[in-house]
């Protein structure tokens, strides 16, 4: 089994990474959902800083993925029936990373603007990066939550897209499951 | 000073009325008696509704100047300075959210300051009517004024009392609004202060 990246196919490390980070996001999409719709109360603070923890790493790992793959270039897109289906493809996938760098990026800023302190995991104080300000927390919230419906859009473009070019030997779907 | 953490009630009912009774004897007929806040101990304990649970906490008090006039109380001045940013909370998120931006906004307002414009004899005690300016809002406020004086001092001792005032604020008055789902409006508060005679 192949670590890195060939020219033909994604090794371990980029496997992983995608599923991880997939399953991840699928995770915090419900949970932010729900959080966002409940009231605040000593019985479901965890929940809060769960989702900011997952949300964290979830940052730190798209940050790993994207300096992996500048140090192993993942295999280049397979050519498609359609010149603007590779080119929306890779619209979509720089999207993906700009989203998945921005939502965790205003959670946490909007975090940080409301005074409290970031806990990773209950135990670690993450420093704020935005002063405490009202206004400052309100915008990163409303701009996280916007985000966070672009990126359930892209989300869906990705998966019919994926799924659109088969699942059967030499697909995109098959290379990123098996390498 | 013997510091008195209890309310006063019970045995220390009998020792206020004590008190009251010797501050109307003993007091000066002429002027009002200066006092300043004795040492650190001072505090203003809160607590709101926090969900099915309690938020609470205390302020230190970091100054209070008194003028009292034990015969003629209307002739008496309160007034009381707390710091938001020496607060502390039953958990301590509660305390960040409270001095953050949407609520006390302790950076831009690190203080809270009270001034009495009106004080009347009630009970055993008295109403205090004043100007409480939190997050830079100024509002009224009454709160309810009684004595005591600490554990082992003389009843006729004027030089050190402790005063504890009580009494309840709506949060949103002063546009301290956040998490409104969350946490209560109303604000109980309960200030014991050690004072000390000054002239
Ligand atoms: C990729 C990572 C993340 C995803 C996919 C995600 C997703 C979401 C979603 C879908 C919501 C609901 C938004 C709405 O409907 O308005 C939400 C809310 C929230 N997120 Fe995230 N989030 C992520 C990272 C973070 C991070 C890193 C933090 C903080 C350090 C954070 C803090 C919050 C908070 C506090 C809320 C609740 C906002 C409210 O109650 O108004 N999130 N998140």
């Amino acid at each position: 089994m192949r670590f890195a990246n060939t020219a033909e196919g994604y090794g371990l490390l980029s496997r992983v990474l995608h599923w991880g980070i997939a399953l991840a996001i699928l995770g915090m999409l419900g949970l932010g959902t729900w959080i966002d719709r409940m009231t605040p109360d000593l019985s479901n603070f965890w929940l809060f800083g769960l989702h900011k923890s997952i949300g964290l790493t979830i940052l730190v790992l798209v940050l790993v993925r994207l300096a992996w793959h500048r140090y192993s270039p993942p295999p280049v897109l397979r050519a498609m029936q359609h010149p603007w289906e590779l080119y929306l493809a890779r619209t979509v996938h720089w999207s993906l990373y700009l989203l998945l760098l921005a939502i965790p990026l205003t959670g946490w800023a909007a975090s940080s603007a409301t005074g409290i302190d970031t806990l990773y995991f209950d135990h670690w104080t993450v420093p704020p990066i935005a002063p405490p300000s009202e206004s400052l927390s309100d915008l990163g919230f409303a701009a996280h939550g916007v985000l966070t419906k672009m990126l359930m859009l892209l989300l869906l473009l990705h998966i019919v897209g994926a799924l659109r070019h088969g699942t059967g030997p030499g697909s995109a779907l098959r290379r990123m499951w098996r390498g | 000073m013997t510091p008195l953490r209890r309310p006063p009630d019970g045995r220390m009912r009998a020792a206020l009325l004590a008190l009251v009774l010797a501050l109307l004897s003993v007091a000066p007929a002429s002027a009002a008696t200066h006092y300043l806040l004795d040492g650190s101990g001072s505090q203003v304990g809160f607590s709101t509704d926090f969900g099915n649970s309690k938020i609470t906490g205390n302020f230190p008090v970091s100054a209070a100047d008194l003028e009292l006039d034990f015969r003629d109380v209307a002739r008496s001045n309160v007034s009381v300075t707390l710091d938001v940013r020496s607060a502390v909370a039953s958990f301590p998120f509660a305390a960040q959210a409270m001095k953050g931006p949407k609520v006390l906004d302790a950076r831009r307002h690190p203080t809270i300051g009270f001034r009495s414009t009106r004080v009347r004899r009630s009970g055993n005690g008295a109403v205090i009517d004043g100007a409480l300016t939190l997050r830079g809002v100024t509002q009224p406020v009454s709160l309810y004024a009684v004595f005591a004086r600490p554990v082992g001092s003389d009843p006729g001792d004027l030089d050190h009392l402790i005063i504890r005032l009580t009494g309840a604020i709506q949060r949103s008055a002063f546009g301290a609004t956040g998490w409104p789902d969350a946490v209560g409006d109303e604000v109980q508060l309960d200030i014991t202060a050690w004072i000390v005679r000054v002239d």
